[in-house]
């Protein structure tokens, strides 16, 4: 039996689990040699937090080895950008005179690598004003012009994969979830095409489409129209998923952020509004413009921090999506209403009048009073107003303007992500990679009732609840659920404070000469003329037994006032004679 | 002027030549992966989904016996070679891969065979209630109405029967447990607590310490011995008797017992106040229990007509196995490979199950191996999501168990409540609260 006691504690815990570091050369060795405890690896630089807190052994081991993978986790990203290949492009002035709003196309083009300068270009089409759109990977581009030619194209390669004469207005085009879909907002209804052009639906509830989103994660098709309602279709099953009633009229703005699905509105009355499916109002409404809104755009660089608008009022605004209290930065477009777009690095691109302008990432964000304008970073004129889109190529530097005479695409340098992911978009795909994208993508589809303002709060922990209106059984709120101060009456807070008036306040008007206490109606009776001033109504509901810092701060300057007339009247009154015409003698 | 405009090299992102795989490359700025988490919960959710999906936990059932089956035994040293002994005193030896018999003997007892083990060098040994031991050889050739080998007779029905480790030694239960030699006729020694006088239900060899012998008792003990000294070392009584037991294959001092409580129990023979663990979930008492050869895992058969199998330390919401036909599972065994576990029930069938449910069966590519990890880690990250973890926890049982469960649970709780009520009505102190792992031993006796 002793024995037997013997092996097992010679065996010791069973749970006990190597220890794994984040050296992987001492991971290597660990094996065979013992490293010394100086050169040993503690996890010193993963900041783990510590679950001293946790009583319970077991929860808080798992706990701790959760976060240490994390942090693991984190620092092998943070290692991992060593491994990015490629470098962004950049244009930088090195004189002190040069500036690189000055360089013009042909500068950047002389510069540019054989591969890179494909991007500029100039498509003369004769089919009214024309929009563009890039697939997720930057390798497709779709364009339509408003009388009713439609096109889809590799651009890399020249291949034209549809074109269509649709003979009728249309005012937006968009690519599904790949090249082999996109939708087109048309006279009447949204159609969508398959790569070859073949018509495969009508989207007969999409009624006078004016403007299209697809959501790619989510696999909804949005649009908003003439009518002012936002409709959702899901494409994956075909069912037209939800149409909020937006209640401002015809909308002609229209963008989604990339990082969270929602849907940004610009509305004719100068609103900007944010929808999600599962909300039937907007989460928000903020009054942008004091004319309509002629554009919208979110940054995708920030994670969608930072939103631009631009309105009929020639004004742009960047606003910041955490803080609705005013715009962030704004400035005046010439020429008119502009059409404004960010890029993947954060520049912003405003396309008013006859000229596009370039802005780069930190000096938009930044706030300053008045409207002046950000410098500028690059700005090509283009004589075909108006400029209807603006579009950056992702990952490449190319800026593609649709404008009354077709399409001209130019050269930012700097502006497109250099290091894509395969598989997330990557613009190299073949045929094969594409369709096992289309399956994963189809199965990692996420619901549609998921769409909220905060993206990660899906899988985050629940909030503690602060409010309730549940009693426990004797009549007191459950431990936890405290009213936050916030919440509380204002008598409250300020009993909290230390700041209320405990003692009874004696009314003067409730006493009789006499000492004793009135009676209501004697109350009622003494009333005089004046009582009922809007001010004193005021500050009689709030002598509440409570000294209040801004109740007395009126009182205060009441009685100063007061003081003052009083003043006023002694000076007149002492001599009361009439100004006679020789007092300016005096 | 500096300028450099961003140009992607073709020769980096197309393949070299035709048929060379398409270079991959990686962003891991989260920034370029919007979603990534609701993404991910997709993911664990559809895991969630085909692992219940392809749960398809029966693989097989093995006729032949008449009656109800009683007890089962694994070879050692052979993935295929189970015996199984039934009610109506026949012995069977199944292949499990061909899954056909390498011996029958239709009368090997007068009566129930109440144990079977194999030994070291591949021979079978059974008892039964009708006082003798049978050794049975399976290389005979006669197949069918094998004659024993040897027979051993005892004084009493036996119960339970175990083989020695290595020795040509084995052990009987019956009302003592007595310690045979394979070539001796007589029971070289007995082995009894001083004033025992119950009757054995099972014993066991520690798998380690080869001499150390385990036993549990209709007078709810269980008993150690050694027998080398030849005596009864030590003896725990516990509230309710136990049916079976087994010693962990990788801790030497760990043993579980199948409790007539409906629970199971997994004890430190160094520390016998309470119990390492509580395993709660069958509705009816325990008939058997098994380890995996490995130690994390052990099966148990439930007179509630369940088999379940349960991972150690985790004392709820085991797997669930359960079928319209199976009748009482009066034994159930895990194979040596610890894929697959085996039952032997009142209806007469052994039937063999997957121990993962949803594992698939045949060669699995490596690729295949990975999503298949991938989407058990996801299944484990994402188990406190409500959506996810009710798919993962969720198992459909039948519903008489059902409704027992619900029984249960509700008797549990009336006591429960009852217990708090005497103690808020008791004056403060008198009585505290006991943990149920504090309550199930009575005394402990050397």
């Amino acid at each position: 039996m002793d024995a037997l006691i013997a092996k097992a504690d010679a065996q010791g815990h069973r749970q006990k689990k190597r220890k794994i570091f984040h050296n992987a050369t001492e991971n290597s060795v660990k094996a065979r040699t013992s490293v010394p405890k100086s050169l040993q690896d503690k996890g010193r630089d993963l900041n783990v937090p510590s679950h001293n807190h946790i009583a319970n052994k077991k929860l808080r081991s798992e706990l701790v080895r959760n976060a240490t993978q994390t942090a693991r986790a984190k620092a092998l990203i943070d290692d991992a950008e060593m491994l990015l290949a490629e470098d962004a492009g950049l244009m930088q002035a090195e004189g002190e005179l040069e500036r690189t709003w000055r360089v013009s196309q042909p500068e950047i083009l002389e510069e540019a690598g054989q591969d890179a300068a494909r991007g500029r270009r100039e498509w003369k089409l004769d089919g009214g004003t024309y929009r563009s759109r890039y697939t997720r990977n930057g390798r497709h581009l779709a364009i339509v012009g408003s009388m009713g030619h439609a096109a889809t194209f590799d651009w890399l390669t020249g291949t034209l994969h549809a074109e269509l004469q649709l003979q009728e207005t249309c005012r937006d085009i968009t690519f599904l979830h790949d090249h082999s879909h996109f939708a087109v907002a048309q006279k009447k209804y949204v159609f969508i095409y398959d790569r070859d052009g073949v018509e495969l639906h009508c989207l007969k509830a999409h009624i006078e489409p004016t403007r299209l989103e697809f959501l790619p994660y989510h696999w909804l098709l949005a649009s908003i129209g003439n009518a002012g309602y936002l409709k959702y279709q899901d494409t994956s099953t075909g069912q037209l998923l939800v149409e909020h009633r937006t209640k401002f009229g015809a909308c002609s703005a229209m963008t989604q952020n990339l990082h969270n699905a929602v849907i940004h509105l610009g509305h004719q009355n100068g609103c900007i509004t944010l929808w999600t499916p599962n909300l039937p109002h907007p989460a928000v409404q903020l009054l942008a413009h004091l004319g309509p809104v002629s554009s919208v755009s979110v940054d995708p660089s920030s994670g969608g921090r930072y939103m631009a608008t631009a309105g009929k009022d020639s004004t742009v605004k960047v606003w910041d999506c955490r803080n609705w209290k005013g715009a962030v930065r704004e400035w005046s477009a010439r020429g008119g209403p502009a059409e404004v777009e960010w890029s993947q690095r954060g520049a912003l691109a405003v396309a008013s009048g006859g000229t596009v302008n370039v802005y780069t990432s930190p000096t938009i964000q930044q706030p300053m009073h008045g409207s002046t304008q950000p410098p500028l970073y690059l700005t090509h004129p283009i004589p075909h107003r108006p400029l209807t889109s603006v579009r950056f190529t992702p990952f490449q530097d190319v800026l593609t303007i649709g404008h009354a005479a077709g399409l001209s695409s130019i050269l930012v340098p700097g502006v497109g992500e250099p290091n894509f992911d395969s598989s997330e978009a990557d613009p190299f795909e073949n045929r094969k990679a594409r369709r096992e994208k289309e399956v994963k993508a189809l199965l990692d589809k996420i619901q549609p009732d998921m769409i909220t303002l905060d993206p990660e709060l899906i899988g985050s922990m629940a909030s503690e609840q602060k409010l309730s209106v549940t009693t426990t059984f004797d009549g007191k709120p459950p431990r936890g659920a405290e009213t936050p101060f916030a919440r509380l009456p204002r008598i409250e807070r300020l009993r909290v404070q230390g700041k209320a008036d405990e003692s009874e306040v004696v009314d003067p008007d409730d006493t009789a000469p006499d000492g004793r206490k009135l009676t209501k109606d004697e109350k009622e009776k003494k009333k005089m003329r004046g009582k009922n001033k809007s001010l004193k109504r005021y500050l009689r509901k709030h002598r509440k037994n409570v000294i209040d810092p801004a109740t007395v701060a009126i009182r205060a300057k009441l009685e100063k006032q007061r003081e003052e007339r009083k003043a006023r009247a002694k000076d007149q009154g002492g001599e009361t004679r009439k100004p006679s015409a020789l007092d300016r003698f005096a | 002027m500096r300028i450099r405009v961003l140009q992607h090299d073709p020769a980096v992102h197309l393949p070299q030549r035709p048929g060379d795989p398409t270079p991959t490359s990686r962003n891991l700025d989260p920034l370029m992966h919007p979603f990534a988490r609701a993404r991910e919960r997709t993911r664990a959710l559809n895991a969630a989904k085909m692992d219940r999906l392809f749960a398809k936990p029966f693989v097989a059932s093995l006729e032949g016996h008449v009656d109800a089956v009683e007890v089962l035994a694994k070879q050692p040293g052979s993935l295929t070679t189970v015996a199984s002994g039934s009610w109506d005193g026949g012995l069977i030896v199944h292949h499990l891969a061909r899954r056909s018999q390498l011996l029958h003997a239709p009368q090997a007892h007068k009566g129930k065979v109440s144990g079977v083990c194999f030994s070291r060098a591949g021979r079978l040994f059974s008892c039964g209630v009708d006082r003798t031991i049978k050794l049975w050889s399976l290389e005979d050739e006669q197949t069918d109405n094998p004659e024993p080998l040897s027979i051993f007779n005892g004084k009493s029905p036996f119960n339970s029967i175990d083989h020695h480790y290595s020795d040509p030694q084995f052990a009987t239960a019956s009302n003592l447990v007595q310690v045979w030699d394979e070539t001796k006729s007589l029971p070289i020694s007995n082995l009894t607590f001083p004033t025992s006088t119950e009757t054995i239900t099972s014993v066991r060899f520690n798998l380690s310490e080869t001499s150390v012998l385990a036993s549990v008792g209709s007078d709810r003990t269980f008993t150690l011995y050694d027998i080398r000294t030849g005596k009864a070392e030590r003896r725990v009584v516990m509230q309710m008797s136990s049916n079976a037991l087994s010693w962990s294959p990788t801790f030497p001092t760990t043993v579980l017992l199948a409790s007539e409580d409906h629970n199971l129990y997994t004890f430190d023979i160094r520390n016998f106040t309470n119990p390492t663990q509580i395993y709660k979930g069958h509705v009816a008492a325990v008939m058997s229990c098994d380890w995996a050869p490995t130690g994390l895992d052990f099966v148990s058969g439930g007179w509630d007509r369940t088999v379940r199998i349960w991972s150690e330390g985790r004392g709820h919401n085991p797997e669930v196995y359960h079928t319209k036909r199976m009748q009482r599972v009066s034994s159930a065994l895990f194979t040596h490979d610890a894929r697959f576990v085996l039952s032997g029930s009142d209806d007469g069938n052994v039937r063999i199950w997957k121990a993962k449910a949803s594992e698939r069966l045949g060669v699995v590519t490596s690729r295949e191996r990975a999503a298949i990890e991938y989407r058990e880690s996801l299944k484990d990250r994402w188990k406190h999501d409500a959506a996810v973890g009710r798919i993962v926890r969720n198992r459909h049982v039948p519903k008489p168990v059902h409704q027992a469960a619900k029984l249960k649970r509700e008797m549990l709780d009336a006591r429960r409540v009852k217990e708090e009520r005497r103690r808020k009505h008791t004056r403060a102190g008198d009585s505290k609260p006991k943990a149920d792992r504090k309550k199930l031993v009575v005394v402990e006796q050397t």
